[in-house]
């Protein structure tokens, strides 16, 4: 027994490890070599064609408020935009959102949809939080930088626009 | 460090599986499965905390012990400032120890309680949940939020387990007990929770080796907590390269957790190991020498925001089963 504990001494004393994990770098290409990323051609092709629908569908609902109603065309495409969103909000907080948007991907994200989606999930998880500290202070916690930089983007192309055009 | 414990003994466990989704491995064999994320509470994380006052409740009937016979609950969860914790223990009207380390949250309070009682007698419960939506709302993204899932991602397993730690002879004997390092690299996906993990687990199973003077066939198994299937081939390379040590007995929690085949990479949480080696591994009557290895990503919303690399933290138990 002592001398199997002298020898693990011995053991500890030549092969001494003082805990230097393996440098970063290696550590990348390990993970790199085995996580491998995902091929995005299919995911590519399906926001490509799910997109494209999703761009017919709201092309029809402003022909078709076009004509039924008088109305300018500014006025349908914020009518398209308006039962849009509204869709999206509702499938979402149905609980259907997520599971189509995981069939047709960023399809759904690109369109005012996903915009609509995020603004929803973020407001149904901070209800039990209150009016004002959960819904009110998170509705945009994920789509304030949207609004944002869209309103700043806005302006700058807007400029750029009217001055040199 | 390692240290040994001579009369520890892990007397009776009681696990609570909340949701059933994407059929659990130990689905059959847990004392209670429902698939529920509610609990006629108004919110999610009450939900949790719910689980846990079960779990413990559950507990101390089964092994008929009332809450004044146990001397010390060690808990901890996934939520801010664990939360579902602190909830359930005033609930239950014991002397509390909250703790945290992720997924490896379960093992550390092992680990506690196994130094307490090797030098005192007493009993003490470790108890520890997580709740599915509660860590999609707190680390991911809102919980009816379409993000797209990637294949690394793993699903956190809904439930709590709790653990009754005694000085009394039992079938489970903690034999020793490796306290490990936070290890950071420059990983930085939060997506990807295995790669975060991988060096500090595979440093702490060759630290306990080393110091235990074993070889890695002296245990029948070393289970992982939730690396992964990509974390657990990680790990495995890790080992292979840095230290040149092959194993051929290791099995991930995580990667067994969910038998559907489904779009993740496994299950996660701090109630994975548990859950797989009280329902699943015990009652396989199969191995004896038992080497479990949780592991926690100790990253927050807030660190992933200021661009810090996801530091991983593993704690390891060695186990004695007589059947």
């Amino acid at each position: 027994m002592f001398l199997k504990q002298f020898l693990h001494y011995i053991y500890k004393l030549v092969k001494n490890n003082n805990g230097e994990i393996m440098d970063n770098n290696e550590y990348d290409k390990l993970v790199k070599s085995i996580v491998k990323s995902e091929n995005p051609i299919k995911n590519i092709l399906i926001a490509f064609i799910s997109g494209g629908v999703m761009g017919v569908i709201g092309e029809m609902i402003t022909r078709i408020s076009l004509n039924y109603f008088e109305i300018t065309k500014s006025d349908a495409y914020f009518i398209t935009f308006a039962i849009l969103v509204f869709v999206a909000s509702l499938l979402t907080g149905l609980g259907f959102f997520d599971k189509l948007l995981s069939i047709f991907k960023c399809g759904l994200i690109v369109p005012s949809t996903g915009f609509a989606n995020t603004m929803t999930s973020s407001a149904m998880d901070t209800r039990s939080e209150g009016f004002i500290k959960g819904i009110g202070a998170s509705i945009f916690k994920l789509t304030g930088s949207i609004i944002l930089y869209g309103v700043i983007f806005g302006l700058i192309f807007g400029l750029i626009r009217g001055v040199l055009l | 460090m390692t240290y040994y414990f001579r009369r520890v003994y892990i007397n009776n466990k009681y696990s609570l599986l909340s949701s059933t989704k994407y059929n659990p491995i130990v689905k059959d064999n847990v004392d209670k499965s429902m698939h529920n994320y509610y609990l006629n509470q108004k919110t999610i994380e009450l939900a949790e905390s719910k689980y846990q006052e079960y779990s413990i409740q559950g507990l101390l009937l089964k092994s008929g012990l009332v809450s004044k016979n146990i001397d010390l609950l060690i808990s901890g969860d996934l939520q801010n400032q664990i939360l579902a914790s602190t909830l359930a223990s005033s609930k239950v009207n014991i002397p509390t120890l909250g703790i945290y380390s992720a997924c490896a949250t379960f093992v550390e309070g092992l680990c506690i309680g196994s130094m307490f009682l090797e030098n005192n007698k007493g009993k003490i419960i470790v108890t520890t949940s997580s709740h599915n939506l509660v860590s999609e709302k707190q680390f991911r993204f809102p919980v009816e939020y379409g993000s797209i899932k990637k294949r690394v991602n793993t699903c956190t397993a809904t439930g709590s387990v709790s653990a009754l730690l005694t000085n009394k002879k039992s079938n489970i004997r903690i034999e020793s007990a490796t306290i490990g390092k936070v290890v950071q690299t420059n990983h930085m996906d939060a997506n990807d929770m295995g790669s975060a993990m991988a060096p500090s687990c595979a440093e702490v199973i060759y630290k306990h080796l080393y110091e235990t003077n074993r070889d890695a066939s002296y245990y029948d198994l070393i289970l992982t907590g939730d690396l992964g299937e990509f974390g657990l081939k990680i790990t495995l390379e890790y080992l292979r390269r840095k230290y040149k040590m092959s194993f051929n007995n290791v099995i991930d929690s995580g990667s067994i957790f969910y038998k559907d085949e489904n779009i993740y990479a496994g299950g996660s949480g701090p109630i994975c190991l548990p859950l797989v080696l009280f329902d699943y591994i015990i009652p396989l009557k199969k191995y004896k020498k038992i080497l479990i290895v949780a592991t926690g990503s100790l990253h927050s919303p807030l660190s992933s925001n200021l661009k810090i690399p996801m530091p991983g933290i593993s704690h390891a138990i060695s186990l004695e089963v007589d059947y």
